[in-house]
């Protein structure tokens, strides 16, 4: 289930650390209400600019907060413009962290991503349901260690969910998806 | 007896010289004496007036001597004389009602942002949003250059409350110049610890030998007195905005001063008269090439 935080209720131009915890003490009883599987939604629409300290107070705690205090739950962001979007993957980029966004119907990651991370959750948005290390690693023709290591970069990043399924042949094994 | 004055322009570079020539400081009755000033800057008013509030706080108060009538104007149309009221004496006096008349100007002139005193976060967006106002509206700075240097601003201001207690940070700023010219300065002072005393307090940034290594050490992504990775972007990204947009910075803490070119993406390092705070010089060119 999707939780949205509209933040554009704030105001169409958000300055200031300051503010960003006025929002994220506002957001404080939507998150305890997420259960595992659910998504948070950050709904930028209506908003111009932000500025770095409020991204990184909002943006960068939510994301670094999220795996660890809410394992299981996700964080969207969506309908930033060319320009947050530039100033929330630069500021996400200086703290080192990484957010999906959704746009266009699509998933993508904003922030700091290495090209092989950001080739491997493409290719579980594209499967557009679970999918298996073994699936990934011979589509992208990745070594299974190699993907088993992404996968689980991306998980606790909180940008893949990973599920106990079970494979044709009746085995337990690992399946990876994407919320939102 | 003070020595000559070096310029009669005071900006943030002659201001340096100015404090070295004068050294106004080794009284035990402060004086800065601009008799001969003619021009003061924005980045200068508000190093004035963490200066004042410095000093007012550690015991005696400033007597800021002027004589220049455009400079006393100046003064008053500035805001900085309300924003220093009861910490600093500017002599010959100025009549309280004359100074009081420009305070309902404020806000009027859109080459100009007054003084303002910054305690917290609490009163700031009101002023980022004037900023964008003056820089989208009056100056016809596109949309997203406005945003850019206002959010610039935004972190220089945050930096001034966000590492400090007990004290205050101050901005001011001006537009001059004619068209292709033109060119808006923005100062934003502080009177608290300085850069090496704050990013001191975190550990993990070592010992900070001396204040041009703290200035070099702020500016790097991740430096924060803060062990926590959504902070220390500030000053960072605020070079990166300066770059973008071509203007030139000074950073100033203690007895260092890094003057950043971003035509060359160079600092270069001066050693400056010891001061308390922060201080930090923003020069951009204008958009509105029409003026």
């Amino acid at each position: 289930m999707d939780k949205r935080l509209e933040l554009g209720r704030y105001g169409p131009q958000l300055w200031t650390r300051e503010k960003a915890r006025e929002v994220r003490t506002a957001l404080d009883p939507v998150l305890d209400e997420l259960r595992a599987g659910d998504t948070l939604v950050i709904d930028t629409k209506g908003v111009e600019v932000f500025d770095y300290s409020f991204a990184n107070e909002l943006f960068g705690k939510i994301v670094l907060s999220f795996p660890r205090e809410y394992p299981g739950r996700f964080v969207i962001v969506e309908n930033l413009t060319k320009y947050t979007r530039e100033n929330l993957d630069k500021a996400l980029d200086g703290m080192g962290l990484v957010m999906i966004e959704r746009k266009g119907g699509g998933l993508q990651l904003v922030g700091k991503v290495h090209p092989a991370d950001e080739k491997t959750f493409e290719a579980i948005v594209r499967k557009g349901g679970a999918v298996t290390a073994a699936e990934l690693s011979e589509k992208l023709k990745v070594n299974l260690n190699a993907m088993n290591e992404r996968l689980s970069k991306l998980a606790t990043l909180g940008l893949v969910r990973r599920e106990k399924g079970i494979s044709p042949a009746g085995r337990e094994q690992f399946e990876y998806r994407v919320l939102g | 007896m003070p020595e000559a004055l070096p310029s009669t322009k005071l900006d943030a570079i002659s201001f340096d010289k100015f404090l070295r020539k004068q050294a106004p400081l080794r009284s035990d009755a402060p004086v800065f004496d601009l008799r001969g000033v003619t021009l003061i800057t924005p980045a200068v008013l508000v190093q004035l007036a963490a200066w004042s509030y410095a000093l007012a706080r550690d015991g005696p108060q400033a007597l800021i001597e002027t004589d220049n009538e455009s400079v006393r104007t100046y003064l008053m149309r500035s805001g900085f004389v309300k924003v220093v009221s009861g910490v600093a004496k500017i002599q010959p006096e100025l009549a309280g009602l004359s100074s009081l008349r420009y305070e309902f100007m404020r806000g009027s002139n859109p080459m100009l942002i007054e003084v303002t005193r910054i305690q917290s976060g609490k009163a700031l967006p009101a002023l980022l949003d004037q900023f964008v106002w003056v820089l989208r509206y009056r100056l016809k700075y596109p949309k997203y250059d406005a945003f850019d240097v206002t959010t610039a601003v935004s972190e220089m201001c945050q930096n001034t409350f966000d590492h400090n207690s007990g004290t205050a940070g101050f901005v001011a700023m001006q537009v001059y110049g004619k068209g292709p010219k033109r060119f808006l300065e923005i100062g934003v002072s502080d009177y608290g610890t300085g850069l090496a005393a704050t990013l001191r307090r975190n550990p993990k940034n070592g010992t900070v030998g001396s204040d041009l290594v703290a200035i070099q050490l702020a500016t790097k992504l991740g430096t924060s007195e803060h062990d926590d990775p959504t902070r220390g972007t500030g000053l960072y990204h605020l070079l990166e905005i300066t770059y973008k947009h071509a203007g030139a910075i000074q950073i100033k803490s203690g007895n260092a001063k890094v003057y950043y070119r971003m035509d060359r993406r160079q600092g270069y390092a001066f050693a400056v008269p010891p001061a308390p705070g922060v201080h930090v010089a923003l020069s951009l060119p204008s958009k509105d090439r029409a003026a």
